[in-house]
């Protein structure tokens, strides 16, 4: 400051000088005014400042809070992914399981079922009437418990299997398979109504293993009847559609509809209905595979329906 | 230790009941003296390749066809059936797969190795007669080899 005054005395002349140094205090009030005010705005900053780093620490505990839940997320997710892995390995044991459990089964049914018939052919002299009937008897049972294995190989494979969907034409498949099955039943009088149905996302294996199962069902269950009358189609409601096989048959009491598609369920007598008890079994886990669901309706003697949903459109 | 010409199928099996009622199917369809069983993996490689219990065997013929069951005890099927198929002495024995399986990973794996047919064995025993007269008919009889059976 002191320099500058010296500077502008031998500059100018001394009143000029005076003149100037007031101009130039006022000048300097007016600064200070500036300068106060200027202070002023700086603690005024100051204290946004020490606000906003107080925000920020309080940003800072927030992040901190939702970085804590995030690895709580993950390691919640971390432990699901492990339960899903042991899930897996557990279900693949299973299959690996019930698979050489059935393979294995096979071979002494084999044994049973090949000596008896050895007995049959080289002794049935030596054997009377009710001899060779209980041999018959074992050769029965022997080759049932051979379908039982044939079916529960079916039904563990089936969980195993990949599912590779593609475009169903549901009605002509429909339509093929029950003529595939028209044929053992040709001396029937069977009336098969097939409404419009849409196409399906299936696996065309196992859409056919579907049709193929109902039907037959509808066709076994209906044999008592004079005229069979079996109906397929499909019925939109809400958000849902859904195809339905509708039967005139034996029906069921809805009291165990629960237990009808239980591996190896029955709810007949194997002498009023042959069959293991696999064939819905199997359609609920072709149905549940392809994300849909199977539900059904009936009464003792009037008759039963099958209704399943199959996701459309997508993948 | 069965020495002679007449051998034209192997049977590779181990469990005795297979080995009795398959035995008594071939039989029927006049076979029966042309089978040599062999019990499990081991024995087959032994027998095919003149080694181990077979080793004193200097020249003898190789089966027209070897009827193989997948499950085996020390070597088991898919495995003999690689070694068959990477050795120039065997690789062109044609082998049958005879098993209970029905699995598409075992169906699979076997083609994939080069085998010549699959099949799987039937409860019913009229029907294994009719599977083991078919085996016999087309193997023995029908289906002509490229080799001269002396190794």
């Amino acid at each position: 400051m002191q320099t500058t005054f010296q500077t502008i005395e031998d500059w100018l002349g001394i009143e000029e000088a005076k003149e100037e140094y007031r101009a130039l205090l006022n000048i300097l009030e007016d600064f200070e005014e500036e300068k106060i005010k200027f202070q002023q705005i700086q603690k005024a900053i100051l204290n946004l400042l020490d606000d906003m780093i107080e925000e920020r620490i309080k940003s800072e505990q927030t992040k901190q809070a939702l970085m804590n839940i995030l690895e709580d997320i993950e390691t919640e997710r971390q432990k699901i992914e492990k339960s899903k892995v042991l899930l897996e390995l557990a279900n693949k044991e299973l299959e690996a399981f019930s698979y050489s459990v059935s393979h294995d089964l096979q071979a002494p049914l084999r044994a049973i079922n090949g000596f008896a018939q050895a007995v049959v052919e080289d002794y049935s002299d030596k054997l009377d009437e009710e001899g060779q009937r209980y041999i018959k008897l074992i050769q029965k049972n022997s080759r049932f418990m051979g379908q039982l294995i044939q079916d529960l190989l079916a039904f563990s494979r089936l969980g195993r299997q990949q599912i590779g969907t593609t475009e169903i034409d549901m009605e002509r498949l429909a339509k093929d398979v029950f003529e595939e099955l028209k044929g053992e039943a040709s001396n029937r009088v069977i009336e098969f109504k097939l409404g419009s149905l849409p196409k399906a996302w299936c696996d065309p294996t196992m859409a056919h293993q579907i049709f193929v199962n109902l039907l037959s069902n509808a066709l076994k269950f209906t044999g008592h009847r004079e005229k069979a009358v079996i109906e397929i189609g499909y019925l939109q409601k809400e958000n849902e559609g859904y195809y339905y096989i509708k039967d005139n048959g034996a029906g069921f009491d809805m009291k165990y509809v629960d237990k009808l598609f239980g591996v190896f369920q029955r709810l007949h007598t194997y002498e009023e209905f042959e069959g293991t008890g696999i064939g819905l079994a199997l359609v609920k886990r072709i149905v549940t595979k392809h994300g849909g669901r199977i539900w059904a309706e009936g009464n003792i003697n009037e008759g039963a329906c099958f209704y399943f949903t199959l996701s459309r459109g997508e993948k | 230790m069965i020495e002679d010409c007449s051998i034209e199928i192997l049977l590779v099996e181990d469990n005795p009941n297979d080995i009795e009622l398959e035995l008594r199917a071939f039989k029927k369809n006049n076979l029966g003296n042309k089978v040599l069983v062999v019990r499990d993996g081991a024995e087959a490689i032994d027998y095919l390749f003149g080694t181990g219990i077979y080793a004193d065997r200097k020249n003898y013929i190789q089966p027209k066809v070897i009827l193989l069951d997948l499950k085996l005890p020390k070597i088991d099927g898919l495995e003999v059936l690689r070694i068959i198929r990477s050795d120039e002495k065997t690789k062109m024995i044609p082998v049958v797969v005879l098993t209970s399986s029905n699995e598409e990973k075992d169906l699979i794996e076997s083609y994939q190795l080069g085998v010549n047919s699959y099949i799987t064995k039937p409860i019913e025993f009229d029907q294994f007669v009719q599977v083991t007269a078919n085996l016999g008919y087309y193997w023995i009889l029908l289906n002509k080899l490229p080799f001269k059976p002396i190794r």
